[in-house]
């Protein structure tokens, strides 16, 4: 009984802990900055209301948001928001298309077609996972200069494929490892090329790891900052990360402005994680047991 | 295409040569099994011909086609695998199907030959279901629909049988012989099961370690094996080997080191024509119709199977007679056959 209790307890002091944040994210903003900052905290909204989405909806014609007193003020880039979102939706739907399409016809070659040198293959581009972004960042900067990229949404599109494909490699061939070769054989047998064994045996039999790959790379491209810091410089191109940091970089900050931005930016990937969930933990744990 | 001839087959992984320089010549419309011990190439052999594996080194023939380098699916021919290998996702009459689309054959066609299909093999009921819906059994005669709807010349088969149960394994093997009298296709059917390869076979190539031992026909195997090898890879119980103690065949050199074989069946109460042995029996195991043996001679101990109307006893002293032209003598140092 004791064990219970004590399990129950800890259970909710980790979900407090992971959650906590979110929570207080979602709460704050739906307050008013004078609420969001007073002493002690107001954790439920004392009068919860959407002023400020509507100020990020309409983030144009600001003056009521500031004259009313709702909120305060609005970030210098306020205005921004709404196009960076659209960035990085675009970003992300192409960097999970893209990775598919290369990761998939990878990982079919490298685990089915018995070619000279696919250990070293696979290896070579594992490698490349080993050394840290912060590192890449100026070659890759020289690159996509070179390439005419820079502050496009190609550049980011490029880069993070080069991120995120290796790895997405690796969890669809650790899955096709397990599928059995007698059903390859069986497909080619019947009738299939290359092409065709892909489709028909691979491909439906890999669906929770295509899923689980698909979020990654969606994922990866969303919250990532360093590179797109780097490689954009204004609203063209900029993504949503990039924007909402520049929010508490003003002299003054509006938390809740800030926090209803955050609110905006969990919004597709919980999204895409709802859609999904019933292939997610299966895919998740591909790599670790074959079969 | 139908006769396959295979000319100095190599097949090597790295450093281990899996099949050696194999000749084979298939004929068509006959029934080829190759037989031999877990490890000895079959699979490969079986796979190279299919083109699963890539040939190292040597030809393979389709009639006078040279196929070395075609990819599976341009050869024409159908395969049935020892894990039956069914598409999880597709239903049975999608897995029988599914080789006649991918031939882009017309629709109503294809219904007409998965309904046939299906009627041949007592699988009409069955047609909506998944192949985890399914025993074994069951799966295997889906396997075996999904091969022939296409009505290919040539029939690959990987022990088909050897993960079903015994029953069900003797009544598959009957279901395969009428389908090879039915389809005059040409079947390479591969098995370690010697039963499977006597009762099936129009001719057996025998295997060890990548390298045909023989072939030849079931009888021809088991009447006159090639070497010491496949005469005891034949016969249950295994043919007795003795260097001495059995008398020697009269075709055999004086003083040449043989061993000579027995099968322990070729016995007989002693009588006219016949040599005569004589030895303690050790052990009775009566088995119904027969009875089996185990008889010290001089030279060792032998296993005889007998008519249960001898009534032996264990410890018991006992003669019986033996066709000396039933005897196989092999060389001592070669282990080859010597011929009468
Ligand atoms: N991919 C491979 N890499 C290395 N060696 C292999 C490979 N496939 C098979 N071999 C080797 O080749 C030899 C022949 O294998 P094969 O599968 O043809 O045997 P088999 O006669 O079918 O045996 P079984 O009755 O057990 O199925 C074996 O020694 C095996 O270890
Ligand atoms: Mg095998």
């Amino acid at each position: 009984m004791a064990r219970r209790l004590m399990l129950a307890l800890f259970s909710a002091l980790f979900v407090l802990y992971v959650a906590g944040p979110v929570l207080w994210l979602l709460s704050s903003s739906l307050q008013m900055e004078s609420e969001i900052t007073a002493v002690p905290p107001n954790w439920l909204p004392p009068h919860p209301g959407l002023h400020n989405f509507s100020a990020i909806f309409s983030a144009g014609d600001s003056a009521e948001y500031v004259n009313r007193g709702i909120a305060g003020f609005l970030p210098s880039g306020a205005a921004n928001l709404l196009p960076s979102l659209y960035n990085s939706l675009q970003v992300g739907l192409w960097v999970a298309a893209l990775n598919l399409v290369f990761s998939l016809t990878a990982a079919y070659a490298i685990a089915v077609i018995d070619f000279k040198g696919r250990r070293a293959t696979l290896y070579t581009v594992l490698a490349t996972r080993v050394i840290p972004d912060i590192a890449l960042v100026v070659p890759m900067f020289l690159v996509i200069r070179n390439l005419g990229l820079i502050n496009s949404l190609g550049a980011l599109v490029v880069t993070y494929l080069a991120v995120t494909v290796p790895f997405t490699i690796f969890i669809l061939i650790s899955y096709f490892e397990g599928i059995p070769r007698d059903l390859y054989r069986a497909s080619r047998i019947d009738g299939c090329g290359h092409w065709g064994a892909l489709r028909h045996v691979y491909l439906p039999l890999s669906l929770p790891a295509l899923v689980a790959a698909l979020m990654f790379a969606f994922l990866t491209s969303w919250n990532e900052f360093l590179f797109a810091l780097v490689l954009t410089q204004n609203v063209a191109a900029q993504t949503l990360p990039i924007i909402i940091a520049g929010f508490v970089m003003d002299f003054t900050t509006s938390f809740s402005f800030v926090n209803a931005a955050g609110v905006i930016a969990i919004l597709p990937p919980v999204l895409l994680a709802v859609i999904f969930q019933r292939y997610i933990v299966s895919g998740l744990t591909a790599g670790a047991v074959k079969g | 295409m139908a006769a396959i001839t295979l000319q100095g087959v190599t097949k090597r992984y790295g450093s281990v040569t899996a099949v050696q320089a194999l000749d084979l010549a298939i004929h068509e419309g006959e029934f080829m099994v190759l037989l031999g011990p877990s490890g000895c190439g079959k699979t490969t052999t079986l796979n190279m011909i299919a083109g699963l594996e890539e040939i190292s080194d040597g030809t393979l023939l389709f009639d006078t086609t040279d196929v070395t380098r075609l990819p599976p699916h341009k050869r024409e021919v159908a395969m049935v695998f020892q894990s039956y290998a069914l598409y999880p996702n597709k239903t049975v009459a999608e897995n029988i199907a599914f080789p006649l689309k991918l031939r882009r054959v017309p629709k109503a066609e294809i219904e007409r030959a998965v309904a046939g299909v299906a009627e041949q093999l007592e699988l009409t009921p069955l047609l909506g279901r998944r192949p985890n819906q399914l025993s074994g059994g069951q799966r295997q005669r889906v396997a075996l629909g999904r091969a022939i709807v296409r009505q290919p010349s040539v029939f690959l088969m990987d022990e088909p049988l050897s993960n079903l149960d015994a029953t069900l394994r003797l009544s598959m093997r009957s279901l395969i012989k009428r389908l090879h009298h039915q389809l005059k296709a040409t079947f390479v059917y591969v098995t370690h099961d010697q039963a499977e390869a006597l009762t099936l076979a129009d001719r057996i190539a025998v295997m060890r370690g990548g390298v045909v031992q023989q072939l030849d026909t079931p009888e021809g195997i088991y009447e006159r094996p090639a070497n010491i090898f496949v005469a005891s890879f034949l016969g249950s119980p295994q043919i007795n080997l003795l260097r001495e103690g059995l008398p020697r065949p009269d075709w055999v050199a004086e003083g040449r080191d043989v061993i000579i074989g027995l099968r322990p069946e070729d016995v007989a109460r002693p009588g006219e024509g016949l040599a005569t042995l004589g030895g303690r029996v050790e052990l009775v195991s009566p088995l119904g119709s027969e009875t089996q043996l185990e008889v010290a001679l001089s030279g060792g101990s032998v296993t005889l199977r007998v008519p249960k109307d001898w009534r032996v006893r264990e410890g018991e002293a006992l003669e019986f007679g033996v066709d000396p032209a039933r005897l196989h003598a092999f060389d001592a140092a070669t282990e080859q056959r010597i011929a009468p």
